[in-house]
């Protein structure tokens, strides 16, 4: 584990002199956070060095004693969920009865696959919440339909330079920002040392490009039987883009320009060189190599789990909440099970995403806080309260809590919190993901990114994956879908 | 395929019959066909998370366990207590649609059995077709209506969409027995100076027992299971209904598989054991209500 | 109301012929019957001509990506047309014609199997009708879990069953191919609603006279033709009822495909139901959803009229018995 520590700082200080993804936003002077030291020596070194009294400070934006109402949908921890995320669930919720006793609070969770269609829907209605938080894909879909109201950092008492520029730009539409991201989140590489040291590769070393993934892939297949990359590919489940998008922008391709540094969105570039390489090699795997689970096409990630910590998966593009989660498992096995689950904890090791010949990338993920127009509301809209719980949300102290074992803080100040310090002292591996952050991508700023994203992307796959199409005619199809998307809007 | 039929029974046979013989490998293929898919349900509920991510599996589990079933029944946990109320508003929303369902099928299926009003045969077939008309399509003019009626977010919104589920095989149930009543039952009543609403209530209904105890298994069971309708109308947490709450054990990024197995049998346990129990009335009332002419 | 008390519950009883009664007169003096009925078409109206007229309305609106209906436009009957032509339309209702068809095929064969040999007493036929009839009543999301769960293509139980039987090298693969998504659900669907026929036809079976039967036997028949002779004649009623039934519920059936597979891969799994619903609310195209859920009205309203014609058959020999 030290020696992967040692890989995986090596290369983001490799990647930090060549690339600077995110300092080319341009918008790194006045942070709160300096954006253009990040590495994981530094989110070690500011851990901690600041403390916050939440309910005071948003005592100061509205009154802690004001009456009112407010509701509120969003996407909780749920059954399958570790525990932690529920104790701060539940402790954010007590923390705002204290700070705010007089606001009644009418919270809905609703689960990640619903929450769109759901929301879709009550906006039909009339019957949406007064506030409602979305994953990061979600919010200018929305915006730009005329459901939201205009919502900024300085709104709730911080300022904008208190968020990642790219978290921001992801709420901006026609200029106006519609949201407040509450927690960032990249992914990172999770490999299984033991079934790489049986298939003779170096235990401690991630693939360092997709076409590396591809070859590991192919000789883990060949030499034990099982699968060796955990391809997703399954249609409208939110999960299958953060997964193969990054291998597309690695090799240069795209929906449309998002990997650029001042996308225009023009022409769509899935029918790109680029994008056309990374389905090649997921086409490599899943048909020519038989590599990756058979079960891709019907798969979301969360199946992915059960293979990989069964033995049966070599590497994938994971989430940290899948590794709090296979921990969490572990630690409630018993017995025989015990042995086992203890053995493949044992094994993970948890890396950068690798590269491609552009760049290496992954998805700029997260979610947004959004306040809905009153005329969409059920029973009417109350500012203050609204206003009262987004501080809150959004504050320091809680999108470090709420984003406990899923992600990093929507407000940078909670990078300085003594609970980040925790964090990086109790979770394993979080240095890596807040290490990808800077060569973090956000999906193209369109609303209807969700269809590209969700529906037109996964279909290129199944259509090349399944033969249905060749590499080529799957590629110019989803193109020419993008370009009849966006010509009927 | 068997023919063994009725006729075969007071027949005694020495020879080998073959009908017979392939009606029963067929009868244990059919029981292994049923059965195995809830085999597997019950024995992955008995497992940790962890042993169930084995590959092979473990066809017994190493080290079988009821957690997750205490779990779901465990009034202290979030778990449990979210469980327990989403059994209760299942419970809650299935009876109040079977109670109204025959309440409205019962007089509906007399009036159309005896009396000759005009529009009699439109409306009856009105009723039926009623199960014509796919559930996906109505989700959002229904949604919105419900909103108009003040039921959205209420179980009102599925009580009335469920009632109606019911309301075509019960009434044409329903009318199917008071069909094979004789009239001179209500007449010798109506003599005695009863009114026709009498006669209906104090002699006709009671005779109709099985019918209406089919017609409330196939509400109920209707109900229960109902998911799409519950996804669409229902957004507060503690309004929710068993299958859209079962939901709950996936998430992003997890797959709680054994839990959700045991909440599976959990789910199916009430209309099973209720259905099994009434069994012999829902055949009784299909044979005298609907099928014999 | 009549004054002589049996006839006074036949109100409009033709013992006395009631000629050229003005439509308002008779119902004016039905109007008490119209009581009984009123709850069930109070509910009925309620949860279907709204949806119904809306449905319609919107089949000829282009609906604007907004969601915000009341800026839609008036386009005819271009949506129908787009529907026509767009090949997936097609390809779609290929797939609902098979899984309709063979869904209700063999629910029905496999049921009156169960029916005709479950008709005789023998030991633990009650329990073994009992275990046949649980698919039936175990809801479909349920069912949908649990095969999702044992068809899983890397780890599930049937797969690694095969595997450790020596029948197949690997896992089958059940619904990450093309070739065999549709068919494994269709296999769910069979699970599903098998002993719904059977149910049905054990009904229906009790109602075949023993002594025709027995006279049959006498007369030398044996069991096949018994059975094509006497049998199922008596089953013909009932069998029209249940396929029907099944086929209505086929064309309308969501919960398998949408929890087990989504319509993929590639479209594979989609039935005109699930493909409606990817229109609507996937993408938010409202007119062409509508459009396409009209066109299966159209269909349901052919069945609905064959489905009424079977179930009112005899009616009205017994009307007024």
């Amino acid at each position: 584990m030290t020696a992967l520590k040692r890989t995986a700082s090596v290369s983001i200080a490799a990647l930090l002199s060549t690339t600077m993804v995110f300092t080319a936003t341009g918008v790194s002077y006045g942070q709160s956070v300096d954006l253009s030291q990040w590495s994981p020596e530094y989110v070690k070194s500011i851990a901690g060095t600041a403390t916050y009294d939440t309910a005071k400070d948003c005592g100061a934006v509205v009154p802690n004693d004001y009456t009112g109402k407010v509701s509120y949908w969003y996407t909780g921890p749920f059954e399958a969920d570790p525990q932690i995320a529920h104790d701060q669930d539940k402790a954010f919720w007590e923390a705002f009865k204290v700070a705010y006793p007089n606001i009644t609070a009418d919270v809905q969770s609703i689960p990640y696959n619903d929450l769109l269609d759901k929301f879709r829907t009550s906006l039909l209605g009339n019957a949406a919440p007064m506030v409602v938080r979305l994953q990061i894909l979600g919010g200018v879909e929305f915006a730009a339909k005329g459901y939201l109201e205009p919502l900024k950092p300085e709104d709730v008492g911080y300022s904008s330079a208190d968020f990642w520029p790219g978290a921001l730009k992801s709420v901006t539409w026609e200029g106006t920002g519609y949201g407040i991201p509450t927690n960032n989140e990249t992914m990172g590489f999770i490999w299984n040392a033991k079934i790489f040291a049986d298939a003779g590769l170096d235990p401690e070393k991630p693939p360092a490009t997709w076409d590396d993934v591809v070859a590991y892939s192919k000789q883990i297949h060949d030499k034990l039987g099982i699968a060796g990359y955990g391809l997703v590919a399954k249609q409208n489940a939110g999960n299958t883009p953060f997964r193969f998008m990054p291998t597309i922008w690695a090799y240069g391709g795209g929906a449309f320009d998002e990997a650029g540094e001042n996308p225009t969105y023009g022409a769509s570039e899935l029918n790109s060189e680029g994008t056309k390489k990374a389905l090649q090699a997921a086409y490599d795997m899943y048909v020519r190599d038989k590599s990756v689970p058979t079960s891709a096409l019907t798969n979301t990630q969360g199946e992915n789990q059960a293979p990989f910590i069964a033995g049966q998966l070599a590497m994938m593009i994971a989430h940290p909440a899948e590794y709090a989660r296979m921990t969490d498992l572990a630690s409630k096995a018993t017995g025989a099970d015990k042995a086992t689950a203890d053995a493949v904890v044992e094994n993970m090791r948890y890396g950068l995403i690798p590269a491609g010949p552009a760049r290496r990338a992954v998805v700029f993920g997260g979610s947004n806080i959004h306040v809905i127009k009153s005329d969409y509301v059920e029973g009417g809209m109350d500012e203050q309260a609204v206003k009262a719980l987004i501080c809150m949300w959004t504050s320091p102290e809680w999108s470090t809590k709420l984003s406990w074992v899923g992600s990093n803080p929507g407000h940078l100040g909670g990078f300085k919190t003594q609970w980040m310090k925790e964090r990086l002292d109790t979770i394993k591996f979080l240095d890596v993901t807040t290490s990808m952050l800077p060569s973090g991508i956000p999906f193209p700023v369109l609303p209807y990114a969700p269809e590209i994203m969700n529906i037109i992307v996964p279909d290129m796959m199944q259509n090349a994956l399944t033969g249905a199409m060749t590499v080529e005619e799957a590629a110019n199809d989803a193109a020419a879908k993008v370009e009849e998307l966006k010509a009927s809007q | 395929m068997s023919t063994m039929t009725a006729g075969d029974r007071p027949v005694a046979r020495r020879k080998f019959d073959g009908w017979r013989w392939s009606g029963r490998v067929f009868l244990a293929f059919m029981l292994f066909f049923t059965v195995m898919p809830m085999a597997w349900m019950l024995i992955t509920s008995l497992k940790t998370g962890f042993a169930a991510m084995q590959y092979p599996p473990q066809w017994w589990p190493a080290e079988p366990t009821l957690d997750n079933y205490t779990r779901l029944v465990d009034p202290r946990s979030k778990v449990g207590q979210d469980f327990l109320r989403y059994f209760w508003n299942s419970m809650f929303v299935s009876t109040v649609s079977t109670v109204l369902a025959v309440v409205v099928a019962v007089p509906a299926a007399y009036a159309f059995s005896r009396f000759r009003f005009p529009g009699r045969n439109f409306l009856f077939f009105a009723v039926l077709m009623r199960n014509m008309f796919p559930a996906v399509i109505f989700l959002v003019p229904l949604f919105i209506l419900m909103r108009l009626l003040g039921l959205a977010n209420t179980h009102g919104s599925l009580v009335i969409t469920y009632l109606t589920f019911g309301l075509p095989l019960a009434i044409w149930l329903l009318k199917g027995f008071y069909d094979n009543i004789p009239i001179q039952l209500e007449q010798a009543a109506r003599i005695d100076g009863a009114t026709r609403f009498q006669a209906f209530f104090f002699i006709v209904m009671p005779l109709s027992t099985p019918g209406i105890i089919a017609t409330a298994i196939y509400s109920f069971i209707g109900a229960w299971n109902e998911y799409i309708y519950a996804y669409t109308f229902l957004t507060k947490h503690e309004q929710l209904t068993l299958p859209v709450g079962i939901q709950r054990f996936f998430s992003e990024n997890a797959t709680d598989w054994p839990g959700l197995m045991a909440a599976t049998f959990m789910m199916s346990v009430p209309v099973v054991v209720l259905f099994l129990v009434l069994q012999k009335y829902f055949v009784r009332a299909l044979t005298e209500g609907a099928v014999k002419h | 109301m009549g004054t002589v008390p049996g006839q006074a519950i036949f109100t409009d009883v033709p013992v006395v012929p009631p000629k050229r009664v003005g439509l308002m007169r008779k119902v004016y003096r039905s109007r008490a019957d119209y009581l009984y009925v009123l709850p069930a078409i109070v509910v009925m109206l309620i949860v279907i001509a709204y949806p119904v007229y809306y449905t319609i309305e919107l089949s000829f609106f282009k609906t604007p990506a907004s969601l915000q209906l009341k800026d839609k436009v008036f386009i005819g009957l271009d949506n129908y047309a787009y529907l026509l032509q767009l090949p997936a339309f097609w390809k779609v209702t290929v797939q609902t014609l098979i899984w309709t068809v063979s869904s209700t095929l063999f629910a029905f064969v496999l049921g009156l199997g169960c029916a005709l040999a479950l008709h005789r007493e023998f030991v633990g036929r009650g329990i073994l009708r009992a275990l046949l009839l649980i698919p039936w009543v175990v809801s479909a999301v349920a069912a949908s879990y649990v095969w999702k769960w044992l068809y899983h293509s890397d780890f599930g139980a049937i797969g690694a069953l095969a595997v450790q039987l020596g029948l197949t090298s690997e896992p089958i693969n059940f619904v990450d191919n093309v070739q065999t998504a549709l068919p494994s659900l269709i296999v769910v669907n069979i699970w599903k609603e098998f002993s719904f026929a059977m149910i049905m036809l054990m009904a229906g079976l009790q109602t075949v006279p023993d002594q025709l039967l027995r006279a049959a036997q006498v007369d030398g028949a044996n069991a096949w033709q018994r059975f094509w002779h006497v049998t199922f004649p008596h089953l013909s009623g009932v069998s029209m009822v249940t396929v029907l039934l099944l086929t209505v519920q086929n064309f309308n059936s969501f919960i398998i495909p949408f929890i087990m597979t989504g319509g993929g891969p590639v479209g594979s799994t989609h039935i005109w139901i699930t493909h409606i619903y990817e229109f609507a609310f996937q993408r938010q195209q409202w007119g062409r959803g509508s459009a396409y859920a009209v066109l299966l009205f159209l269909i349901m309203v052919l069945l609905g009229y064959f489905y009424v014609r079977a179930l009112t058959r005899g009616d009205s020999s017994r009307a007024g018995s």
